[in-house]
């Protein structure tokens, strides 16, 4: 498998999301800019220009219409996918670290930085899909988080829930009607972030990654851990994969001691481990720095990762890959 | 003169004459198999003209996609790739190298045993050493040898002989019967290349220079090689002035070796300051090497 490097970023990557069809990814980092790639042959079809500050984060709605960010100027914007051309801006007192739209595209979850005397707030935005319409200049939903602040969030099947991983390593249920909260669950070692939040296709349940070393699949309806994936490093992100029944988990020390580790050391790589058995089956590396996102194609046909080094490499897998199988797989495919 | 313009015109100073800047045109052969070849022609970085021969063979691979994705594909660029051609461009999008996945069911279990492979091998290496002693060839450390204090290393007492042998001469060493090991200490004066009588002479090395050289001394601790130059540059070219100095205080020690170019320059310099009494107290200067 050939990998496309894109060089579109002159910082470390933070998030890259792809479409739903898969054809287009979207990458920021901690330079001003998002960056949109055709994920066939790595052709940049454009870059959004607006944010002040670092990009966190990035969303697509299902549809390709609209795009998300979230930055570091305290602003969530919306923008025109297909013109390139901010449609509106939400200020907020503190950095935005996350945004997720939810599975029909007319809801967005934010997640705010705990900063300043302002407690980390987890916000509810309406959304039209439409590149013409007014969007509501207020969030929906406003939750606070008391303890820990959120790090991540996402939205569960259905939009029923909205699942939050925290700073303390929990992970908690709200009702996404009313914002309550239903369940909180140390999922992870007390005190180690949970870094990254990604769903199965049918978002009934969703792998956590977290600064433990550990990755773990939880159950979106009683956040029972369904399945644990420990690594030798500290984990920045996780992914499920389509097709196969696969994670893929990107790591790597804390970008302060990067200097200061030869790349050997360093554990760059992307990790692949089963699914279902819990083992590691492969790693691909490539990276100069730790992986600080992955992202996977929604059919699974190949995955991109970004890193600390400003490099999103583009993976199409190949055969080897789909053939894998583990006996008991084999066998039940016979049937 | 009409013969000679149409001469010119001729294939073979075609070549010669045509304009350097100008390039042939593409061109294409459509070749049997259905493959193209192409020959085109460019300047490279160094101005020079390149022909490159492609040959192209096209095939058409129909592939459904969603209308959605095909419709997303002919969007207009738009931000820092405004304008630009479609396709990758070549400054954002490169392709890296092959990497080779294969998953495994127990590729933890390879990868140990790789990383565990490679420290074997250098264990491996060592695994056959046997310690010797280079006195006794027996299996310990040389350090340890029973024999350590009366006996040499084995190859080296071999080799000491050898060279007995070979020069010849079958006198004994003038160092005595402890003598024949290399490892021991031989004063200077009493090894091969010295003669038997040179101990007076320091630094054998450079007795044979020709030099006029000056022998000074009881010169002044305050003394420098300037003032000892200026001194004797009146009777004639100073080639080196030497001030043998202390090499913790930096101050004179008392001798001086002044050379010129010319013996004569050096005779009369001896003459006219031995006994000299300038700002230092006392100097002799001795025209030792060149006088005897």
């Amino acid at each position: 498998m050939r990998p496309i490097l894109l060089q579109g970023h002159e910082r470390s990557l933070t998030q890259i999301k792809y479409t739903k069809d898969g054809d287009i990814l979207f990458s920021t980092a901690k330079d001003h800019v998002v960056c949109a790639w055709f994920s066939a042959n790595g052709e940049r079809l454009g870059t959004y220009h607006g944010h002040q500050g670092a990009l966190w984060t990035v969303d697509v709605d299902p549809s390709t219409t609209l795009l998300a960010t979230g930055a570091a100027d305290n602003t969530i914007r919306l923008w025109d996918v297909r013109m390139g051309k901010c449609l509106k801006t939400w200020d907020f007192p503190t950095a935005i670290k996350r945004v997720e739209f939810s599975e029909d595209g007319t809801q967005l979850v934010a997640v705010t930085e705990q900063r300043m005397g302002y407690l980390g707030t987890i916000v509810v935005l309406d959304i039209v899909v439409d590149v013409n319409a007014e969007q509501a200049d207020e969030p929906r939903l406003r939750i606070t988080c008391e303890e820990s602040k959120a790090t991540v969030a996402g939205w569960s099947y259905l939009s029923k829930y909205i699942i939050a991983g925290h700073e303390d390593g929990s992970v908690s249920q709200y009702d996404s009607g009313t914002g309550d909260l239903l369940q909180n669950v140390q999922v992870h070692e007390e005190g180690l972030q949970v870094t990254d939040l990604q769903w199965a296709p049918d978002r009934t349940y969703f792998i956590t990654a977290s600064k433990d070393k550990t990755a773990k699949i939880l159950a979106a309806n009683n956040l029972k851990i369904l399945k644990s994936y420990v690594a030798d490093t500290p984990l920045n992100t996780a992914a499920i994969t389509p097709k196969k029944d696969f994670v893929i988990l990107g790591g790597g020390q804390a970008a302060m001691d990067v200097t200061t580790t030869s790349s050997r050391q360093g554990k760059f790589e992307a990790r692949f481990y089963h699914r279902i058995f819990e083992d590691e089956i492969g790693r691909v590396k490539g990276h100069f720095g730790p992986l600080n996102t992955i992202a996977v194609h929604p059919r699974g046909q190949g995955y991109a990762s970004g890193g600390e080094d400003g490099y999103v490499r583009v993976h199409h897998f190949d055969k080897p890959y789909f053939d894998f199988m583990y006996e008991v797989e084999r066998e039940q495919a016979r049937r | 003169m009409s013969r000679l313009q149409t001469s010119r015109a001729d294939w073979a100073d075609d070549e010669d004459f045509d304009d350097p800047s100008v390039l042939p045109p593409q061109q294409v052969i459509s070749n049997k198999d259905g493959s193209k070849t192409i020959i085109s022609y460019r300047f490279n970085d160094d101005g020079k003209k390149v022909k490159a021969t492609r040959k192209i063979r096209t095939t058409v691979i129909q592939e459904h996609v969603n209308p959605r994705v095909a419709e997303r594909k002919t969007w207009a660029k738009f931000g820092l790739e405004k304008g630009h051609a479609p396709g990758p461009d070549l400054q954002t999008t490169s392709v890296g190298e092959n990497i080779v996945f294969r998953p495994s069911i127990n590729w933890k279990a390879t990868q140990k045993e790789d990383q565990s492979g490679n420290k074997g091998s250098m264990k491996e290496q060592l695994k056959d050493k046997k310690v010797k002693c280079r006195i006794c060839n027996g299996e310990h450390f040389t350090a340890r040898c029973p024999f350590k204090d009366t006996m040499a290393p084995a190859d080296e007492v071999t080799a000491g002989v050898g060279d007995q042998d070979g020069s010849g001469r079958g006198t004994p060493e003038p160092a005595g019967g402890l003598g024949e090991s290399k490892s021991r200490y031989i004063a200077p004066h009493l090894r091969h290349g010295a003669g038997g009588s040179g101990g007076d002479r320091m630094g054998g090395k450079y007795e044979r220079d020709d030099l006029a050289t000056l022998r000074v001394t009881n010169v002044s601790e305050f003394a420098e090689e300037g003032d000892l130059r200026d001194m004797f540059a009146r009777f004639g070219h100073v080639t080196r002035v030497f001030l043998a100095k202390d090499r913790e205080t930096g101050r004179a020690k008392g001798f001086a070796f002044i050379s010129f170019a010319d013996r004569a320059d050096a005779a009369k310099a001896c003459e006219k300051m031995d006994g000299c009494k300038l700002f230092l107290p006392h100097l002799r200067s001795y025209g030792e090497k060149f006088l005897t």
